[in-house]
């Protein structure tokens, strides 16, 4: 398998938009040394997931060649504007809706101009692949799929990507721990909502740093419900079926909050 | 002060197949029609605002779901193409609306000083939602009478239905007083279908009818519980069923629209109208209308109540107050999925 780095990383704009703000300078400098490690593991494609492109029919996969635009988060738009311009790698996705239907899952290519890029693609992409050189397979997440229906789709998309002859990095865009400020807060404060949520971030944190697949997997249900993580944290199920459920470490690049909810940069080893 | 006025309230789903299936100009895909008895209870809607005449159309939909306060669309032209990330191959529409900035703020302004956190949107860049549009379009293809959009906080999944449901309360009574400040006549819009379980494939032709149908018979016999009820004006009992309703349907009325258009409306005991019933991939969509200016409640006077209000005193706990459902899409809270995934159903 040619997997040649993968990640987990966060979705929110806010760090992206204003990496100035101390809170949120840690995780865009982490998010920036990620950059770099994905760039020097040269892969010839990024398979990404992100928890906001939300779909509830299919499983979607991006088939427009060339994406760019400009994307207002509907959320936190007073924070600014995302740029994106972003190459799909369309041999890859072809060969994956195909492959998603021999799982039994019901799949289709979305090739439509102006198509709403999620905030979590834009800001992974920006980080991680600024020049915009390296092309992406993008996949939905489908509401009504399951941690091992996202574990088999991403485990596909990593063979057939492999059987096409690319270098692949995997990446996983989604948050941490879901409870968020429900009121404005002076953004210079921002924090982890609650200590609890915290210490369930570090003990999963933790977790992915020792290597610990398994308990890292079997944590995930308790974490998800205790700390409302982000989708059932879904997007480590992409993760752990690109890397076929193994890794051997990890790196956490940055940990923080985001108006409360938790967010993390995170570099495995495998 | 001004007097303004309330003129009427529609219950306005969004399912984007009913735009689709008209084949306007402005939206890009091409069909042969279907879902004819909703577009032809649409035409009513739009007959009915020609006559009334609005100011202004005020719409809440469920498809601008933000996470930090109750916001509303706060810049005077927005323009551009809106395309549905759930069906795209139905709905690419090129909107180009004017708003009601003083009235946005207004809104805004009262509900900030009813205990609310309400931001204005000021992004000139901001793509406006396909829900609202879809409901502002089956309303008033013409985009000539200037628009108030308001989002749907993300509460009712976010916290529980009760406590999301008093947010949208206080959301409707802050845009009752900001029409009286105002002096404006409005028409609101709830941009919500009933029964929000569906068919998770898509026929290879959207539009062949003979797939359309409820998702199954308990959703049916509630929404046309809910429609009778509704028919008869006995909206106490609707807003005493409403939590079981969206519990047992996963009713997209959760997302608060059809509550904020009743508190705005000071809850009157008034008979709807329905204009039609249809299923779009199993949901129950009604199109509805309670007419208050046929019914002389219209104006909203120093200390607003129109009619008897329907509002039971209070809210009857519902297991969905506990548990978002698990296959709610639209919540934002967590969500474990089991082995056997979840359940079929839920969104949209």
């Amino acid at each position: 398998m040619s997997i040649v780095s993968a990640f987990l990383v966060h979705g929110s704009p806010l760090p992206y938009l204003r990496p100035d703000n101390p809170p949120w300078s840690r995780l865009a400098a982490g998010y920036r040394a990620a950059g770099r490690a994905l760039v020097s593991s040269r892969p010839d494609t990024i398979l990404i997931y992100s928890t906001q492109w939300v779909a509830v029919l299919d499983e979607l996969w991006q088939a427009r060649t060339a994406l760019s635009g400009t994307h207002v988060d509907e959320n936190w738009y007073e924070f600014g504007d995302l740029d994106y311009d972003i190459r799909i790698d369309q041999p890859v996705v072809e060969a994956c809706v195909e492959g998603s239907k021999q799982l039994g899952i019901s799949s289709k290519p979305v090739d439509y101009d102006q198509f709403p890029i999620d905030t979590g693609t834009i800001v992974a992409n920006g980080y991680l692949n600024n020049r915009g050189s390296i092309p992406l397979v993008i996949a939905a997440n489908n509401m009504y799929h399951s941690w091992d229906e996202t574990y088999q789709i991403a485990a596909m998309a990593a063979q057939t990507a492999d059987r096409l002859g690319r270098r692949v990095a995997v990446v996983g865009v989604g948050g941490l721990s879901g409870t968020i400020f429900r009121h404005d807060i002076d953004v210079r404060e921002d924090g982890i909502a609650s200590p609890s949520d915290d210490e369930w971030n570090k003990r999963m944190l933790t977790a992915l740093e020792r290597g610990d697949a398994q308990a890292a997997r079997d944590m995930v249900p308790e974490y998800a419900e205790s700390a409302r993580v982000d989708m059932g944290f879904k997007h480590f199920a992409w993760i752990m079926g690109a890397l076929d459920g193994r890794f051997h470490g990890a790196r956490i690049h940055a940990y923080g909050a985001v108006y409360g909810s938790g967010a993390a940069v995170v570099e495995f080893r495998h | 002060m001004a007097n303004g006025e309330i003129l009427s309230g529609f219950l306005a789903p969004h399912p984007p197949h009913l735009v689709y299936a008209e084949n306007p100009p402005q939206n890009e895909p091409r069909s042969e029609g279907g879902w004819e008895q909703l577009r032809w209870a649409y035409e009513k809607v739009r007959e009915s605002i020609d006559e009334l005449k609005p100011d202004v159309l005020m719409v809440h939909s469920p498809h601008w779901m933000t996470q930090l306060g109750h916001h509303v669309l706060g810049v005077r032209h927005l323009s551009g193409k809106s395309v549905d990330p759930i069906f795209p191959n139905l709905f690419r529409y090129t909107y180009d609306l004017e708003v009601d900035v003083d009235l946005a703020e207004a809104c805004a302004e009262e509900a900030n000083g009813m205990g609310l956190l309400s931001k204005v949107m000021r992004n000139p860049n901001f793509r406006v939602d396909y829900g609202t549009i879809t409901t502002l379009h089956l309303a008033r293809p013409q985009w000539d009478i200037p628009v108030v959009g308001f989002s749907a906080n993300n509460s009712p999944y976010y916290l529980n239905t009760e406590e999301g449901l008093d947010e949208m309360d206080k959301l409707g009574r802050a845009t009752r007083r900001a029409l009286e400040r105002t002096g404006r006549r409005a028409v609101l819009l709830a941009s919500v279908t009933m029964s929000h379980l569906h068919y998770r494939e898509e026929p290879e032709l959207p539009e062949d009818m003979h797939f359309e149908r409820p998702f199954n018979h308990d959703s049916y016999r509630w929404d046309m519980r809910m429609i009778d009820l509704m028919r008869e004006g006995r909206m106490k009992e609707v807003f005493t069923l409403l939590p079981q309703f969206i519990d047992e349907t996963f009713a997209e009325f959760k997302a608060g629209a059809f509550t904020w258009m009743f508190a705005a409306m000071d809850y009157p005991e008034l008979a709807g109208e329905l204009y039609g019933f249809g299923n779009v991939i199993g949901t129950g969509n009604a199109v509805m209308e309670w007419n208050l200016a046929k019914a002389g409640v219209s104006r909203i006077n120093g200390n607003g109540h129109a009619a008897t209000p329907a509002r039971p005193d209070s809210h009857q706990p519902s297991a969905a107050d506990d548990v978002a459902p698990a296959n709610d899409w639209a919540s934002a809270g967590p969500r474990v999925y089991g082995e056997g995934g979840p359940p079929a159903g839920g969104g949209r």
